[in-house]
């Protein structure tokens, strides 16, 4: 695991990608949900935000692409100003995609439509078949069940095809929240192997939240905790799984 | 035997038409989750363009249905960037209650403008019958109504199933928010879609205007069959539609053709509105599929 063998976030002096600054946000005009929240991604890492039920995680990653919008503070992607940037446009401007918390497939759409969606920007046909060959190769049972509708495949092989699927565009930094949420232990571990072989191999920038505290940062380089909209403990994963805190709040116990 | 034929041949003309007729609310409902109330009132401004291409310069119904629905797709675009898409975001209700009182502005509007009359659509091409043998007859109205609901048809659904435009419609509608991470313009996808919908609308009530009665308040009765068919079909798909609108047809033409002295068509009222009833108590999912909620995600 990359949090346990030593390797604290790769090459210390790399420039952060996503930079968010002090930001405010919520649903009911006369709330903030979000209560200036500050962290940072560095190209090349992973990071992972924990914390309780309900205390704002999902509502960053909204914030950060657009689907909510920012009242204060703002948002940067390589060093430009991306705050209140419009959903549809991250991708295409700004390299950003998510994985979202709930299900997000395109259930009556094959595999390999949804796949194709995720190149929805691009008219390159050749690109795109070569792109899908390349998820295909990634997630062979993708392959296996191209002409398949996705929302009669199980749970992880959708979660699966979503990750694919944000993948397809080559994305700069995807956003992926609670990527484990309701899968099996086992797909559970497959799914992180794979979020740290793309990182490892093609340099993937992953930004993820995880209810699954423990695997979450052992997957990672560094983590985040935040409670009632604001982060309130960050450091290096091995830092943040040592934390005596953490543990307690966090890692259940010990 | 012959009463028998003839029943079915005329349900499905109906039936063919009637797809044509309620797609578009049933597509507005699955992609942009609002139901317009409106519906029926598309199809008597369509009508009535129809009539009043038809009375005014001679054209026929037939040929003033594509400009017809150029001109309703500029006027339902208009519409969904200045009010539609201003409640698009509020709760379901307060949707249905801009388009109710949009169908009000409307049937009231032509009443003012043209009268509270019947009108007659006459059309030179459309008229007389197919002999088929001794066996039925077949209105020739009906049969050009339905090849030119046919074509429009097909064309549609190659439309939503080949073209990237027509992708990313049903995209919107199957999940919105993974729509819009793909980078899919949804404003853009609603007014377009709206604009289909209600350009496929009226270019019905000018195709049909040569069949049904044309009034001013000739709409709710259409609003319902498309809720109807709906129900039973679910959301947005064409051949959901199709199967529904087929089915529809065949039992009101049959209920009416064997129905006892001149209740046909009163009976053929009740047994559509009883079918929605007894389809929404028994399977709220619909029969051929199911009214799915816009944004369920999946499942
Ligand atoms: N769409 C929404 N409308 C209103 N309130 C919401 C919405 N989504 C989340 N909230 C509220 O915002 C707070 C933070 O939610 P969220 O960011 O989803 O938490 P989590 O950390 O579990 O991801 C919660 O109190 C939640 O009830
Ligand atoms: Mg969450």
């Amino acid at each position: 695991m990359l949090g346990t063998n030593g390797n604290g976030a790769p090459g210390s002096g790399s420039r952060p990608l996503l930079e968010v600054q002090d930001i405010y946000a919520g649903y009911d005009p006369n709330v903030d949900i979000l209560q200036g929240v500050t962290l940072h991604v560095n190209e090349g890492e992973i990071v992972c935000v924990i914390g309780p039920n309900g205390a704002g995680k999902s509502t960053v990653f909204k914030a950060v692409y657009g689907m909510l919008g920012v009242r204060k503070g703002t948002v940067l992607c390589n060093g430009r100003d991306i705050t209140n940037i419009r959903p549809q446009d991250a991708l295409k401007t700004a390299g950003i995609t998510i994985v979202p918390q709930l299900r997000s497939v395109f259930s009556q759409m094959t595999v390999h439509e949804n796949l194709e969606l995720g190149m929805y920007l691009s008219t390159d046909k050749a690109k795109v078949a070569e792109r899908i060959d390349y998820v295909y190769d990634l997630f062979p049972r993708l392959g296996e069940r191209a002409r398949q509708e996705a929302g009669t495949m199980s749970g992880g092989e959708q979660r699966m095809l979503e990750i694919g699927r944000a993948l397809m565009w080559e994305p700069r930094l995807v956003l992926m929240d609670e990527p484990s949420a309701g899968l099996a232990p086992i797909i559970t571990k497959s799914i992180f192997k794979a979020i740290t072989r793309l990182n490892q191999e093609i340099g993937l920038t992953v930004l993820m939240i995880e209810q699954n505290a423990r695997q979450g940062l052992q997957a990672s380089h560094r983590g985040y905790v935040i409670e009632l909209g604001r982060q309130t403990y960050d450091g290096l994963a091995d830092d943040l799984l040592g934390n005596a805190n953490v543990r307690r709040a966090f890692l259940g116990g010990h | 035997m012959d009463t028998l034929v003839q029943a079915l041949i005329n349900g499905i003309a109906v039936g063919g038409f009637l797809t044509l007729m309620v797609l578009g609310f049933s597509i507005i409902w699955g992609v942009m989750g609002v139901i317009n109330f409106a519906h029926g009132e598309f199809i008597m401004v369509g009508a009535y363009m129809a009539w009043f291409a038809r009375s005014e310069w001679g054209v026929e119904p037939l040929y003033s249905a594509l400009p017809i629905f150029l001109i309703m797709f500029v006027v339902g675009f208009v519409l969904q960037k200045l009010v539609v898409n201003k409640v698009i975001d509020r709760p379901h209700l307060v949707s249905l209650l801009v388009m109710f009182a949009v169908s009000i502005i409307m049937s009231n509007s032509v009443k003012l403008i043209a009268g509270a009359d019947f009108r007659r659509v006459n059309s030179d091409i459309q008229r007389g019958f197919w002999e088929l043998g001794d066996i039925a007859t077949i209105p020739r109205k009906h049969t050009v109504v339905l090849v030119v609901a046919i074509i429009v048809l097909v064309a549609l659904q190659t439309f939503l199933q080949k073209t990237r435009l027509g992708k990313s419609i049903r995209a919107a509608a199957q999940n919105r928010e993974a729509a819009q991470i793909v980078g899919i313009d949804i404003k853009w996808v609603y007014a377009f879609t709206f604009a289909l919908c209600i350009g496929i609308t009226a270019m019905s009530g000018a195709l049909t205007s040569t069949i049904i009665p044309v009034f001013p308040f000739m709409g709710p009765p259409w609003a319902l069959r498309a809720f109807v068919i709906t129900a039973l079909s679910g959301l947005g798909s064409v051949k959901g539609t199709l199967g529904a609108a087929m089915f529809l047809g065949l039992l009101e033409s049959l209920v009416a053709t064997y129905a006892p002295g001149s209740s046909g068509s009163q009976l053929a009222v009740i047994t559509a509105f009883g079918l929605l009833v007894v389809t929404l108590v028994l399977r709220p999912q619909g029969l051929f599929g199911g009214l799915r909620p816009v944004d369920a995600g999946g499942h």
